[in-house]
């Protein structure tokens, strides 16, 4: 394998670009982030909410996004493409190009004023050109970088050699128009490529009236408007007379499952966001009446189907099933929907807006990448991938991520790009990291008197601008135990930050208030600041201003600057009460226990293994292989070979102990220090291992529906492909054979789609097809969800003949044996076909049922046993549906494959890698640091309850029954404070947030002084 | 629940309800179906009633099952009994409703441990105010034994709190003594009193449809004096001002959390050193308002420990009882809990599978919040 480097680059700074970066540094590498525009984020900072859940999309990246700009191990490029890759790997060499900004940015304070007075006004990008933006500008208000740039082709100077006015107006002197483009050359180990996707520009498309219309828009245009910090504060109004409509359409398949484009796939999201656009539109605007209009709704993802059910129960959209060919504008700027119902009929439906679902498709710049990169591209100009290599490109060395090898969804790019991360590091030099020395020796400051420095930042206008705070800084210099304080343009900028710590100096500061923005992204920040300066980073406060005053009373200048002198006096009264806090280390065992041992079992295994990590792999049955041994085509693929091959792998590897015919007796511990029993027949043993990867897997749902069990002639899918691969049919004369789709999925019981079956069922008949060509295929359906790719195969499949007859859950087919007392029976299928609008009777040779896949029952006592929750289906339920999709709640414990939700070979394996890379994560490191703020119990006080163990979220807290106490686990406590709102004993504290420390601030507030009347 | 109960069974009650409800737990104890039973049972002073564990049949036909007064909630009693979890003996415990509910409320703060006990629960006529009866035992005995003869749920000599009671009647306990034209019937309310009927060889034959109306009847009349009860109480701590002065006369001597069965802390707050600060904290306080009230902390006292338990106050009615100043805190805490139960849509006491309110989320829940929520995040895009 040759040399190994610490470096790594990730192109493309998405959603999967920042995972991947994450993951890369939090093993200790150091890593490049290229992005080509001027900020991190990707995508998702455009969306408003994010389904299945509706969170809000920026709320939730922003915080991963500010990880990453803090990673003292990742180096951010932005404006930078990258022009050549060569070498070898484990020894690349990276050429790239950084672009000029045009502004410094280590003097850019972002206060906006540059763009506020650039005379240049064009559609700005991230609002879909709903809102305007001047030359220099910067994406979006949490854009990292937040500084500001210039973008050269508009610049009135850069263009026409005219203008200048934004350096005029700068008051930090940052603008350079000397900047000139760099190149830059990086020594790195292995690449990931993230850079994504683009989304269908539906302008070629005529017939629809985009950009001709004004009230047809795009679902990222819609989503602009639905967004509260959209350029319409979140109120959906036409563009034609600014009237909110009373009804909305929704196109589907807009440049996605259209071969006349050359887009014989399927973009896999739209018919999710669609839905949810539907959902959040209704929910902003009483009364509208949303439709959606789709071929199949493909909501085949985890927890897809119950949103969808929601949609059309609980908020009553509309879902119609037919092919919209042309929109027209009406005279009221309304518009005609002409579309083709399934029987053939036209209709004509009227709305007041038209959303178009606009497929993904490959960026502009994916061909120049590639010949860049020396990477093939796949038939549709996605990267290219194998099935079996789900994150591999054509290329040794450099991985792929995130949407840019097929359309994606959120945790699907997450997932992919954890995966990644685990194949990456096998050209990267990984040590397992000590628990950096504090760099600056912390002060002792215990019994001194506290010496408080508060500081006031204007946040340019952003505070200065409502609140006084020279004045609110004057007040504070009264307030008890305040040695010094001042205002600062800027707390965070560089020259700011360096001001304190001067003062900390000069004044012998021990605690620090800074009265500015919000904690959420500043704290982590100010916190390293303060213990640069040598003093415990938890003796530090925040008074949030900003949020709290000037944007909550902007209209009421003298009210925000007298409630920001309450704030600062909270929070200088919180600090006289504030102690140093420690952050305990808790060891890590380097060693892994994976639970299962099918595909998703195997793969974690081998991927940690290959990290040079001792694995116990353990698995109930006497053979390896799960599910995948019951699988034995995958289109152009052998899964069979795959299973030798995985079996060779694990049986072969030195540091993989292979536990066959065994069961988990007991789990006991938390991150980096479990305790596990195993158990035989014959005997038990206890092993001591640092991180668990649950890969228990599912199984084939047993279904008593359509007469299963009662002919031959009635098998599953998974019986059929076993026949199919061995010739065993239960009859030699095979002229006529019936799938039904959606058996025992999709219903009451079992609200999920099973994700798999539909194409396992186009899988099996095209090779059925391939092989008799004359055998009749006819296949039931509700929805065919061949997402992504999987598409293409389902268009040949048709093209072969194979007859498509959809039903509804109200009209399943009904199944009659021929002969009753035959147990070897032909079978009659009766089913309504709405093509032809009439029921059908089919005497078929084979009924071929695609059964549902099912949690294992053995879910729940594993879940009890690490403490982790299983969804209503009975499937291990991760910690955060779009953003750790592998990870739980409680570090340590994580998840790949089926027992996750039902998913295909590709997915399983990418999903077991990043199970992988997220242990990698914590195995990688000697030690962790437990959180500083957490709760603790005062034994005089509590009363054993339970109150608060059942509560926490994070399964840190246990009564002991003994003693009548609750006792906290320091390792997994995060600090939330919802045991300590919780206890009615006030037996529990948090420290940072004590109920001294509270009261403490409450006084200062006059409140308990209210109270003490 | 209610409306799954048909029938119970009749008891015989010649010689009054008391007796025979002693009577059956006397067979009980000696078909020993229970090693022991919890009921009250008159000092020797004659001024009061205990909470004794009873095994010996000579002790327990001195018992009072009904006792008039309710000079500690058996609630707590029974945590101290069951506190430490399951034991050896079987018990059977009979209560008020509003004792039952406070039971339930602590099991599921695990206070109290039922799994050997049985729950019995009588149609409550209400309880006498404790210095009422203590001033004159033999008129308390006799209005008490006139109430209980009239079965009259609206008299005016029973505690304040008792009047406005609208949960008198059936409550989450086993078993229960329903008070009727006939004496007694007894119903069975959960698997484990099914199973003692049974035990018992005891039939449910009874219609209970009067007994229903005429208990639905007195709930009416009761809510009705809840209400405009609750009203003026509003008026007594609505705002700041009217809560200082219904609290004036508050001394601070804490009975009425120490009566209270649900606030179960090993130490109140309020009486820990950290709600005493300092002569100079004391003095600063003072010096920002011009003065300040010794002791400290009493509007506070009272407001936590609304905050710590009214979503658990089961108005048993105990805190007014021990109130040496007559301030109507049962009252006022019935009024808050009824308040802030209602947000959390719980209702003390109601059931053992009901979730505490702050341990679960719900996704609609605080509708009202979630406006206020949404208004905001729109005002917030406006500054962005």
């Amino acid at each position: 394998m040759g040399l190994k480097s610490r470096s790594v680059m990730v192109v493309g700074a998405g959603i999967a670009g920042i995972q991947a970066s994450l993951d890369l540094a939090e093993m200790g590498l150091d890593v490049h982030l290229v992005e080509e525009s001027a900020t991190i984020g990707g995508r998702m900072p455009q969306l408003d909410k994010t389904f299945p859940t509706n969170d809000c999309s920026m709320c939730i990246l922003a915080p991963k996004m500010s990880e990453c700009a803090r990673h003292p191990n990742i180096t951010i490029h932005i404006k930078s493409s990258v022009t050549k890759v060569t070498g070898n790997p484990g020894d690349f060499t990276a050429k790239m190009v950084e672009h000029a900004k045009y502004v410094d940015p280590v003097k850019c304070v972002s206060c906006g004023l540059c763009e506020e007075k650039c005379p240049v006004k064009v559609d700005d990008e991230f609002d879909m050109g709903l809102r305007k933006r001047g030359a220099i500008s910067r994406s979006f208000l949490q854009s990292i970088p937040s500084e500001y740039t210039i973008d050269k082709d508009r610049c009135l100077y850069l263009t026409k050699g005219v203008c200048r006015i934004c350096e005029k107006v700068c008051p930090a002197g940052a603008i350079n128009f000397e900047d000139k483009d760099i190149e830059i050359e990086l020594k790195v180990g292995a690449v990931i490529l993230a850079s994504g996707i683009d989304a269908f520009d539906p302008i070629g498309f005529g017939h629809f009236g985009y950009k001709r219309y004004p009230n047809v828009v795009t679902s990222l245009d819609f989503e602009r408007m639905l967004s509260a910090s959209g350029p319409f504060g979140g109120h959906v109004l036409r563009a034609s007379d600014h009237a909110e409509p009373k009804s909305i359409a929704f196109i589907q398949c807009v440049g996605s499952r259209d071969e006349s484009i050359g887009h014989n796939y399927c973009s896999s999201a739209c018919c999710m966001f669609a839905i949810k656009e539907a959902i959040i539109a209704k929910e902003h605007m009483k009364g509208l009446e949303s439709s959606i209009f789709y071929m199949d709704i493909r909501a085949f993802g985890k927890d897809f189907d119950k949103y969808y059910e929601k949609a059309k129960g609980q908020y009553g959209v509309d879902f119609i099933k037919s092919k919209v060919s042309e929109i027209r504008e009406l005279e009221n700027g309304n518009l005609s929907l002409r579309h083709v119902l399934e029987n053939g009929k036209i209709e004509f439906a009227e709305f007041d807006m038209v959303v178009l679902s606009v497929g993904l498709q490959p960026r502009k710049n994916s061909v120049r990448l590639a010949k860049n990169l020396d990477i093939k591209l796949n038939e549709f100009g996605f990267c290219r991938s194998d099935t079996f290599e789900p994150l591999k490109t054509s290329r040794e060395g450099i991985y792929v991520c995130g949407a840019m090898n097929g359309p994606r969804d959120i945790p699907e790019s997450v997932t992919t790009a954890s995966g990644a991360v685990a194949d990456a590091v096998k050209y990267l030099r990984l040590d397992r990291q000590e628990i950096a020395e504090k760099k600056i020796p912390e002060k002792d400051i215990v019994g001194d008197r506290p010496r408080i420095g508060t500081f006031v930042c204007h946040c340019g206008i952003n505070i200065a601008g409502v609140v006084d705070v020279k004045d609110v800084a004057e007040y504070a210099k009264d307030l008890p135990n305040v040695e010094h304080s001042e205002d600062l343009m800027y707390a965070c900028s560089q020259d700011c930050m360096n001001t304190i710590k001067q003062r900390i100096e000069e004044h012998g500061l021990n605690r620090i208030v800074i009265a500015a923005c919000t904690p959420r992204t500043h704290e982590p920040l100010f916190r390293e600041m303060v213990s640069e300066a040598g003093l415990n980073p938890y003796l530090f406060e925040m008074a949030n201003i900003r949020d709290q005053c000037s944007w909550a009373h902007m209209n009421e200048p003298e009210l925000a600057t007298e409630k920001s002198k309450d704030l600062m006096n909270m929070g200088v009264a919180k600090a006289r009460e504030l102690a140093p806090l420690e952050r305990l280390p808790i060891e890590i065992n380097p060693k892994a226990l994976v639970i299962g041992a099918g595909l998703a079992g195997m793969t974690a295994a081998e991927a940690l293994a290959d990290a040079g990590h001792e694995v116990f792999l353990v698995e109930k049955e006497a053979e390896l292989g799960g599910n995948l041994r019951n699988i034995y085509y995958a289109f152009d693929k052998d899964p069979q070979e795959l299973l030798a091959e995985k079996i060779k792998n694990v049986s072969k590897n030195k540091l993989i102990h292979l536990f066959k015919s065994t069961k988990i007796e007991k789990i006991d511990g938390y991150v980096g220090n479990f305790v596990t029993t195993l158990k035989t027949e014959k005997d038990e043993q206890t092993l001591e291992h640092g991180i668990v990867i649950i890969a228990t897997g599912a199984e084939e749902h047993k279904t008593k529906e359509y007469l299963y069990g009662e002919s031959s002639r009635i098998i599953t899918q998974v019986e059929f492909e076993e026949m199919l691969h061995n010739g065993n049919f239960p009859t030699k004369k095979l002229k006529n054979v019936v799938m039904i789709q959606c058996v025992g999925s999709r219903e009451e019981d079992r609200m999920y789609c099973s994700r798999v079956c539909c194409t396992k069922a186009v899988k099996n008949a095209l090779t059925l097809k391939k092989k008799f060509p004359n055998i009749n295929t006819y296949i039931a359906y509700r929805d065919i969800r061949t997402y992504g790719f999987r598409e293409k195969y389902y268009t040949e499949l048709r093209d072969l003949g194979t007859m498509f007859v959809h039903y509804d859950l109200d009209k399943k087919p009904e199944i009659t044996l021929v002969d009753e007392w035959d147990p070897d029976s032909q079978v009659n299928v009766t089913i309504f076909d709405p093509i032809m609008d009439k029921e059908v009777e089919v005497k078929t040779d084979l009924l071929v049922l695609a059964t549902a896949i099912d949690a294992k029952k053995e879910n729940i006592e594993l879940g009890k046993m690490l403490k982790v929750p299983l969804n209503a289906d009975g499937m291990f339920m991760e910690a955060h549906v779009k953003l750790r999709p592998v990870d739980f709640a409680t570090d340590g414990v994580f998840v790949a494959g089926l027992a996750h939700t039902p998913k295909d070979i590709d997915e399983s394996m990418a999903q077991a890698k990043a199970a992988a890379s997220r242990a990698l994560t914590f195995l990688n490191k000697k030690a962790i640091l437990a959180e500083g703020t957490i709760c603790e119990v005062n034994d005089s006080r509590c009363t054993g309850c339970g109150y608060c163990e059942q509560i926490c979220a994070y399964n840190a807290i246990e009564v002991d029954l003994e003693k009548e106490i609750a006792i906290v686990n320091e390792a997994l406590c995060k600090g939330c404070g919802a045991c300590v709102a919780s206890c009615r004993c006030a037996a529990l504290d948090l420290r940072g947030f004590s109920n001294e420390q509270l009261f403490s601030a409450f006084d200062a507030l006059e409140m308990t002084n209210i109270l003490n009347n | 629940m209610t409306e799954i109960l048909k029938k119970g069974v009749l008891l015989e009650a010649k010689s009054g309800i008391q007796a025979s409800i002693l009577q059956f737990f006397q067979d009980a104890i000696e078909k020993k179906l229970f090693d022991a039973v919890m009921l009250p049972m008159k000092v020797p002073s004659g001024d009061s009633f205990a909470w004794i564990m009873i095994k010996e049949q000579d002790i327990l036909k001195n018992a009072q099952p009904l006792a008039p007064i309710m000079p500690v909630n058996a609630a707590k009693a029974l945590k101290r009994y069951t506190r430490k979890g399951k034991g050896k003996y079987k018990i059977a415990a009979l209560m008020k409703p509003c004792e039952i509910r406070a039971t339930i409320e602590l099991t599921k703060l695990n206070q109290v441990h039922l799994e050997d006990v049985t729950l019995f629960s009588y149609d409550c006529v209400g309880a006498l105010p404790m210095q009422d009866y203590i001033n004159n035992p033999k008129i308390g005995d006799e209005k008490f034994s006139k109430l209980l003869a009239d079965k009259n749920w609206n008299s005016e000599d029973v505690k304040p709190v008792c009047k406005i009671c609208d949960k008198f009647s059936l409550s989450a306990s086993d078993l229960h003594f329903a008070l009727n034209d006939q004496g007694l019937i007894l119903l069975s309310n959960s698997e484990k009193g099914e199973k003692l009927l049974t035990d018992l060889n005891l039939k449910a034959e009874t219609d209970l449809t009067k007994w229903q109306n005429y208990i639905e009847e007195q709930k009416a009349i009761k809510l009705k004096n809840r209400e405009e009860t609750f009203e003026i109480i509003k008026g007594m701590v609505e705002g700041f001002e009217n809560l200082t002065e219904t609290f004036a006369n508050c001394i601070g001597c804490h009975n009425c959390s120490s009566s209270c069965p649900i606030c179960y802390c090993r130490q109140c707050y309020f009486d820990s050193s950290v709600s005493k600060p300092n002569s100079d904290i004391v003095m600063m306080r003072a010096e920002d308002r011009g003065a300040v009230s010794l002791p400290l902390d009493r509007i506070m006292f009272h407001t936590g420990r609304m905050a710590h338990m009214s979503l658990s106050c089961v108005s048993c009615g105990l805190c007014s009882d021990a109130c040496p100043v007559n301030i109507p805190v049962a009252k006022i805490f019935s009024y808050v809990a009824s308040q802030t139960q209602k947000t959390f849509e719980y209702s003390a006491g109601a059931s053992v599978g009901d979730v505490l309110p702050m341990k679960e989320y719900r996704l609609d829940e605080l509708g009202e919040l979630g406006e206020l929520v949404k208004s905001a995040e729109v005002q917030e895009g406006n500054h962005e």
